[in-house]
């Protein structure tokens, strides 16, 4: 019995909130007695159930008085609101104009903020919009292929070429799968002219059914089935034939073939995660039906699952049907069975990706274009909600520093009889209309940057989605919660006035009681020196890219095309260049440091093939000029030479490569490498030097084993020039180009252009931040310029008396300006240990990176010092060379 | 006869007040209903039902009659008026007169 009575009084009290609320919405005809009631059913309630299950029951039978008869009827709602808002714009209007100044500092400070808000916006939804308009998006997944053999380890977008096939057959959930694979570019004839068209890809003839690529002429299931078709888009259409609906009509391709127009689609959209242009028919590929599970990974496959289907299943399901396969294959070729060949930490592994995710959430080797990164749509954002709230600070900064100039004004309303909730409502009214014409000004301004903002990103976003019904809510959304958040503190903070102080003329308050609006001012500047260091980090990160020593010298290396056309003029083009003044050094090679190619292979230091004794490198076929015309640097060992035959089987490796096979006396080492898998037949190298590390991909990754072998590779021709008058130089090589090869079109492009062209991504985002930064400090010192202005108005008489006490300009200066630098060092202080945080995480992605220096934190702490006592001193001089006479005249 | 329309469920709810007699208050109206009906009621529908009942006269009430139970809570005692007891007997009436007017027939479930 005791027990119960102490459980009693905690048991038996349903939810306090749901109580007040209770108490809140319902009459008071209604309240007590209704209440009662449901203490009295709580109460029964509990003898039967959990306090859980009798809390909820109450909870709703709260909601369910939640009707008219039940709700309080408000006293004010027979007021005139109409006339109560009419005079709340008056008020609004007439102060706008009173101060014309803060009003503008505002308007315009809240307007830039909020349009570089938009504008990053529209940025981030383009980013996300990828690949979101596939009718059957939610159900088709890209194939990734995960290997690690020996000390290899590869994340691959693309699987062998019978993968998709296979899985079809073999496991009922996918419905059906398309590949695609780079073709590369070819050219197109027009009249007598041939024109270089880019992006092309081989495809599936299934491509039309995992993607939606609305085909406006021609039958999408039919188009590529047939040898020497073409699918092409509708822009290349009018390209070459000025009109959409060509198909059935004949390109010429390359100058020999010709392909049949078997379909015209619409352009790609671009935020689709490949950009071709042209499709040809896989059934042209032999190769494509090749069944080999462990050897050449090379085609991004699609599966487009049924409705319904698990990707976690289909996975599972996936890599078991790889495991059947993949057996039977390792045993043939390495003699292990697959128990084994994992067993030695080996692994084959498949995912999945959803469509949506290739382009910001996947970065793998073998993506077919550039992909997103995620990392810089969270940087953006971040960098967004802190423009808007170094704005919004603004806002609230001077609309309380401006409280002083206003109390009057609340404390007569309140003597009036106004409320509390009625000068809260009056306040944020104001606010909400400053921030509509805020957003107005904004929306005009992201129309007016939008152009110059694409060419800035390369990205085709249009102002006009700003005006759609679905990003126009959120706009509006923004502009109500921008107002209503700026003017909340300024309206509590104001109507909360006595009016009896007030009036009597204590009216010190705008200058003393501001904890919070310094705060603000250190949030507001941390925010700044966090971006301005920021800034200067992701520069330095930007330039020490472009000069680091990457192992060969990309300046004055010029590489011209179409070289694979050539057939046996090659070489008398070569000889010819190297006749020519200007021209130092020619290499035939496709294979260049900047354009990725990936032609990985793998090597084995035995015979016998043990996966141990594996190594997975570039394997890039060059000539004996490649090294000179590169100025790639020998360490040990050899060139290539003409004249000795047996070059044919030698090989150079890379340092990293070479690390691979022991520290020393590596020259005249062997290697071997799979021909043929079926045969087993091995071609066996013999290393004769080792060329100093380069980098050959991007510089987040750190180089990986590269081994050049001699050849003839035509996919392309660099020429090392002199460093005199390039473009005279180049147009002199045309001349001999057209000499030589009159038919073909003369193309060329400059290798450290293609190198910069590796980190546009970086650098783009790199001006992005850098033009953001130096928005979010002017803003940040709008608003400290009003401040400071307003500081000095109030202590004009204070001013005043000072100097005719005998300060000096320069002491009054300095007494202006120190507390708002104690702020702004506070904010230093706050910010660089953030700053360093998050930019170290940054570098951190680079494989080669800059160090962290304390000097750049130096750096953006002074200058963020300097800018702020810049914008202050103007203000603080002003007012103390001001004449006292004329400051302490009137009373 | 518009204005004085008193609905199903409002009828039971006079009916109800008219049962419990001094101890007519919400929840016990609910209990009541409850038991008479076997429908589950929501407490919130009968205090709806008792707002307006009370708003066209039927039904007077007070406060009074706290229980330690309620949390010391005072509970609004109904009591019918004579417009409701006045309507009640209308509509009996009402019932009465139409129930006679069925042929006996009906009841006795012959054929037309």
């Amino acid at each position: 019995m005791g027990g119960r009575q102490i459980m009693k009084p905690q048991s038996t009290t349903p939810p306090r909130w749901a109580v007040h609320f209770f108490k809140w919405f319902c009459n008071n005809h209604l309240a007590e007695a209704v209440l009662g009631d449901m203490v009295e059913l709580y109460e029964r309630r509990r003898k039967s159930m959990s306090k859980w299950k009798a809390d909820s029951l109450f909870i709703i039978n709260v909601i369910q008085f939640v009707q008219p008869f039940a709700i309080r009827k408000k006293s004010s709602s027979q007021l005139n609101t109409f006339d109560m808002y009419k005079n709340y714009f008056t008020i609004a209007w007439r102060t706008f104009l009173k101060s014309k100044g803060y009003s503008f500092i505002n308007i315009i400070g809240l307007a830039v903020g909020l349009s570089a808000c938009l504008l990053i916006g529209l940025y981030v939804k383009h980013e996300l919009s990828y690949d979101g308009f596939h009718e059957k998006g939610d159900r088709v997944y890209r194939v990734n292929m995960e290997l690690k053999f020996g000390d290899n380890h590869l994340d691959l977008a693309v699987a062998n070429p019978m993968f998709g096939e296979t899985a079809k057959i073999e496991i009922p959930l996918v419905e059906t799968t398309t590949r695609l694979q780079w073709y590369g570019s070819f050219l197109v004839k027009k009249g007598d002219v041939n024109i270089r068209e880019r992006n092309v890809a081989w495809a599936d003839s299934t491509l039309f059914d995992v993607f939606t690529l609305p085909m406006l002429w021609g039958n999408p299931s039919t188009a590529l089935r047939e040898p020497n078709s073409i699918v092409i888009t509708e822009s290349v259409a009018r390209k070459y034939f000025d009109r959409a609906d060509v198909v059935g009509e004949t390109l010429t391709i390359n100058n020999t073939e010709s392909r049949k127009i078997t379909g015209v689609i619409k352009d790609l959209p671009s935020n689709m995660h490949f950009q071709f242009t042209s499709f040809v028919p896989v059934v042209e590929r032999e190769d494509a039906q090749e069944s080999s599970w462990a050897g050449s990974q090379n085609w991004n496959t699609y599966l487009l699952l049924k409705a319904g289907a698990n990707q976690d299943e289909v996975t599972t399901l996936l890599n078991k049907m790889l495991d059947n396969h993949l057996g039977p294959e390792l045993k043939s070729i390495l003699g292990k069975t697959l128990n084994e060949f994992n067993g030695e930490g080996n692994f084959f592994k498949v995912s999945l990706t959803a469509l949506p995710d290739i382009y910001l959430h996947s970065n793998r080797i073998g993506e077919l274009f550039g992909v997103g990164n995620i990392q810089y749509v969270y940087i953006f954002s971040a960098i967004a909600a802190c423009i808007l709230i170094i704005a919004i600070i603004n806002f609230m900064n001077l609309a309380t520093a401006r409280s002083a100039t206003r109390a009057r004004e609340v404390g007569m309303r309140k003597v009036m009889g106004s409320m509390k909730s009625a000068l809260v409502g009056q306040f944020i009214t104001e606010s909400v209309l400053t921030c509509v014409v805020a957003m107005l000004m904004a929306v005009g301004m992201v129309i007016a940057i939008i152009p110059f903002f694409n060419e800035l990103i390369g990205k085709p976003i249009e102002a006009s989605i700003l005006f759609t019904p679905q990003v126009g809510v959120v706009v509006l959304l923004i502009t109500l919660v921008v107002g209503i958040l700026a003017g909340s503190y300024p309206a509590f903070y104001l109507s909360a006035y006595q009016p009896v102080s007030v009036l009597k003329g204590s009216k010190g308050s705008g200058g003393k009681r501001s904890v919070f609006r310094n705060v603000l001012v250190v949030f507001q500047f941390s925010a700044s020196v966090f971006l301005i260091a920021g800034t200067l980090i992701v520069f330095r990160q930007l330039q020490f890219i472009q000069h680091k020593d990457v192992g060969y010298t990309r300046e004055q290396l010029l590489t011209l095309y179409n070289i694979d056309k050539l057939g046996n003029r090659t070489e008398s083009l070569k000889t010819s260049l190297l006749q020519m003044s200007g021209v130092d050094k020619v290499t035939v090679t496709g294979y260049l440091p900047v354009n990725f190619y990936r032609s990985n292979e793998s090597f084995f230091t035995s015979p016998s093939l043990e996966v141990k004794d594996m190594i997975s490198a570039q394997k890039w076929t060059i000539d004996e000029d490649y090294l000179q015309t590169m100025d790639m640097q020998l360490l040990e060992g050899r060139n290539f030479s003409k004249d000795i035959a047996a070059d044919t089987s030698a090989i150079i490796l890379n340092e990293c490569a070479a690390k691979f096979l022991g520290n020393h006396d590596i020259l005249e080492k062997k290697l071997y490498r799979l021909v043929n898998e079926q045969t087993k037949e091995l071609k066996e190298y013999r290393v004769i030097g080792i060329v100093k590390d380069f980098n050959f991909s991007s510089l987040r990754e750190a180089v990986k084993p590269l081994t050049f072998i001699t050849g003839l590779n035509a996919g392309g021709m660099t020429v090392r020039l002199q460093a005199s008058d390039l473009t005279q130089t180049v147009s002199a090589i045309e001349d001999k180009w057209k000499s030589v090869v009159p038919d073909l079109p003369f193309e060329y492009s400059f290798l450290d252009a293609d190198f910069d062209q590796l980190y546009k991504g970086e650098r783009q985002s790199g001006n992005l931040i850098t033009y953001f930064a130096v928005l979010s400090i002017i803003i940040s010192c709008l608003g400290l310029f009003g401040l400071a202005t307003f500081m000095a108005e109030q202590r004009t008489k204070e001013i005043g008396i000072r100097k005719v006490m005998g300060a000096s300009v320069s002491g009054i200066t300095t007494l202006l300006s120190r507390d708002f630098l104690k702020l702004v060092t506070i904010a230093v202080v706050i910010a660089i240990p953030v700053a360093w945080y998050f930019t170290s995480r940054w570098l951190q992605a680079f494989a080669y990176h800059t160090e962290l220096e304390w000097w750049v934190f130096a750096v953006a702490s002074v200058l963020a010092l300097i800018i702020a006592l810049l914008t202050v001193s103007v203000q603080a001089i002003r007012a103390a060379v001001q004449n006292p006479v004329n400051s302490l005249r009137s009373e | 006869m518009k204005g004085t329309y008193l609905g199903e469920f409002e009828e039971l709810v006079l009916l109800s007040v008219g049962i419990l007699f001094d101890d007519a208050y919400g929840l016990a109206i609910v209990d009541e209903l409850e038991k008479q009906t076997g429908r589950t009621i929501m407490i919130s529908s009968a205090h709806k039902a008792l707002v307006r009942l009370e708003e066209k006269g039927y039904l007077k009430s007070k406060m009074g009659g706290s229980t330690e139970t309620r949390g010391g809570r005072d509970k609004r005692l109904y009591q019918l008026t004579q417009a409701g007891k006045k309507v009640l007997a209308e509509s009996r009436e009402l019932r009465n007169e139409m129930w006679k007017q069925v042929p006996k027939i009906v009841w006795e479930g012959g054929k037309l």
